[in-house]
């Protein structure tokens, strides 16, 4: 097992995708948090609400490493190096398995590098402003934490997704439109439904406000609690990675 | 004992398409044999279940003695070329062996051996996606011979070599064989493994249509009787009126069933002039069209 982790960390250091989803990190975090400190009056900076906001900078990377996750898995079979994945390693539960775990470390590395940079970030430019801001917004390590863990989860859903779906293109097309967009409508119309969907659920893990927080009840009303949200988060990663390496035992490679 | 043997294997694809139909056969160690057949006879479905890489619908293969996904260490006794697709093309030839590598646990300078036994040590740094289609062919014979193994599996190993590569490849496999390794290679361009293997394998439409050692095949194969003549158009209406099966290529004859003697007999009978009439020793093309044939007649 440790010459498959070696080879699947060779794998994501010896092209550019890596570099790509750091970039794209780069750009999605620190771009506009960068340019609010930048552009903002003083006293806007100074207000809790804003501070709040810039803590949150970092909410966007578990999309990004969603799709890092789907292009790893879909990668294999695109380029046919799946091929030799299971040439190696004909046990391919092992091929899975390695690849699942290498991701959700990669995912939650990538997460406590964002976090740590937006905190970097905002001490340095409130210093270069001379404004006191709060750098965690409010966030507590416990925050931290599960963003982090989410993180790590997210980006296992992402392979798992791609073993199953295989297609680079549409899985990653369909899966940002559930998360971003179906889910969404779906909570609107029906809150109690809605609120155990997967990328929900994620969300719930490592939201800010949760029942039993002190947060306005109305807000946090159809929400699961912290727990229930990070069982079913489990059972979610759980369910799709068994299928992800029960088709890929039986798949043809062609 | 065989080194690779399989029984009654078969891959039906869906409901409609049946690749591989009842197929038996048995590899000896130390030889080179030729999987031969038209492009969509079962030959790289064959291959790949040899490999695990697809599940037979029914039959079992073995592999030095065991289902090849139940060997240790796989990579260090088997190598196999199936794709010269199966790389990333963002990454460098050299990266692209050293992640095999890694997975097989093989050190990194094995890696560097392998580059420079396919001449490619040159454009190792270079990424995939610049690679020609021999140099890709190239690559993909490193990534098999990257754990030394004992027996090598390629598919279409000639597929965008020029001839000089054709060559090249011919003396890397006769090299291999006298190394003591078995090689099984396929090809649908009989021509080109006919000068390189000693055993052969003859399929077609997913059937096992004929295999032992290519001399034996050949030798027990009907002649071939060559023959020009100014009225080609005549002596072919002739001599299939006699139930001789005549193939027409440019301004001679192929026939294949009577002796030269009877050919010459025909056409004096008919009056017929001949400038060239000669017995051929049957090619591995000439076989495999008899077999075909004969099956196809059958």
């Amino acid at each position: 097992m440790i010459a498959l982790a070696r080879a699947e960390l060779l794998k994501l250091r010896s092209t550019r995708t890596a570099l790509g989803l750091f970039i794209v990190i780069l750009v999605v975090t620190l771009g506009p948090l960068i340019a609010l400190i930048a552009l903002l009056p003083e006293d806007w900076l100074a207000a809790d609400g804003v501070t709040g906001f810039l803590g949150t900078a970092s909410a966007l990377v578990p999309l990004v490493l969603l799709v890092f996750g789907i292009l790893g898995m879909t990668n294999e079979y695109r380029h046919g190096t799946i091929t030799y994945s299971y040439l190696v390693t004909p046990r391919r539960w092992q091929v899975m398995v390695m690849k699942l775990v290498i991701y959700a470390l990669v995912g939650m590395v990538t997460m406590l590098l964002a976090v740590a940079l937006v905190y970097v970030v905002i001490v340095i430019g409130g210093a270069i402003r001379g404004i006191d801001i709060d750098a965690t917004g409010g966030s507590t390590a416990g925050d931290y934490a599960r963003q982090i863990v989410v993180a790590g989860l997210v980006t296992t859903f992402g392979v798992a997704l791609g073993a199953l779906f295989r297609a680079q293109v549409i899985t990653v097309a369909a899966t940002l439109i559930w998360a971003l967009f179906v889910e969404n409508i779906i909570a609107i119309i029906k809150p109690a439904v809605g609120t155990w969907l997967p990328f929900i659920v994620f969300n719930q893990v490592s939201a800010g406000q949760m029942p039993g927080d002190g947060a306005d009840p109305a807000l946090t009303s159809e929400m699961l609690a912290r727990p229930q949200a990070f069982l079913v988060s489990i059972a979610y990663i759980a369910i799709v990675s068994v299928a992800a390496v029960f088709i890929s035992l039986r798949r043809d490679v062609t | 004992m065989p080194v690779i043997e399989a029984e009654g294997l078969s891959k039906r694809f869906g409901k409609k398409v049946l690749a591989v139909d009842d197929v038996t056969f048995a590899i000896e160690a130390g030889t080179i044999t030729g999987v031969l057949g038209p492009n969509g006879a079962g030959k790289t479905t064959t291959l790949r279940m040899i490999l695990d890489l697809v599940r037979p619908t029914s039959g079992r293969v073995t592999i030095l003695g065991s289902r090849y996904r139940d060997l240790r260490a796989p990579a260090g006794r088997v190598g196999a070329l199936l794709d010269s697709s199966g790389f990333h093309p963002g990454r460098s030839g050299r990266n692209a062996l050293r992640v095999i590598a890694a997975g097989a646990r093989v050190p990194d300078e094995r890696v560097d051996e392998a580059l420079e036994l396919v001449e490619l040590t040159g454009s190792a740094k270079r990424a995939v996606k610049g690679y020609s289609t021999g140099m890709k062919q190239r690559l993909a014979l490193a990534a098999a011979l990257l754990g030394d193994p004992e027996v090598l599996i390629l598919d279409e190993p000639a597929n965008g070599l020029d001839p000089e590569g054709m060559l090249w490849l011919r003396t890397f496999l006769r090299g291999q064989a006298s190394e003591g390794r078995t090689v099984l290679v396929s090809s649908h361009v009989l021509a080109e493994v006919e000068q390189t293997v000693d055993d052969i394998l003859i399929m077609s439409k997913g059937r096992l249509l004929a295999q032992g050692p290519i001399d034996r095949l050949t030798a027990g194969a009907q002649p071939v009787i060559r023959v020009r003549s100014p009225q080609a158009e005549k002596l072919e209406a002739a001599l299939s009126a006699s139930g001789a099966a005549v193939n027409r290529l440019n301004d001679a004859l192929a026939v294949r069933g009577p002796t030269a003697a009877e050919v010459g007999d025909v056409a004096h009978t008919e009056g017929l002039v001949l400038h060239e009439l000669l017995t051929e020793q049957p090619s591995l093309e000439d076989l495999f069209l008899q077999i075909a044939g004969t099956r196809r007649d059958a």
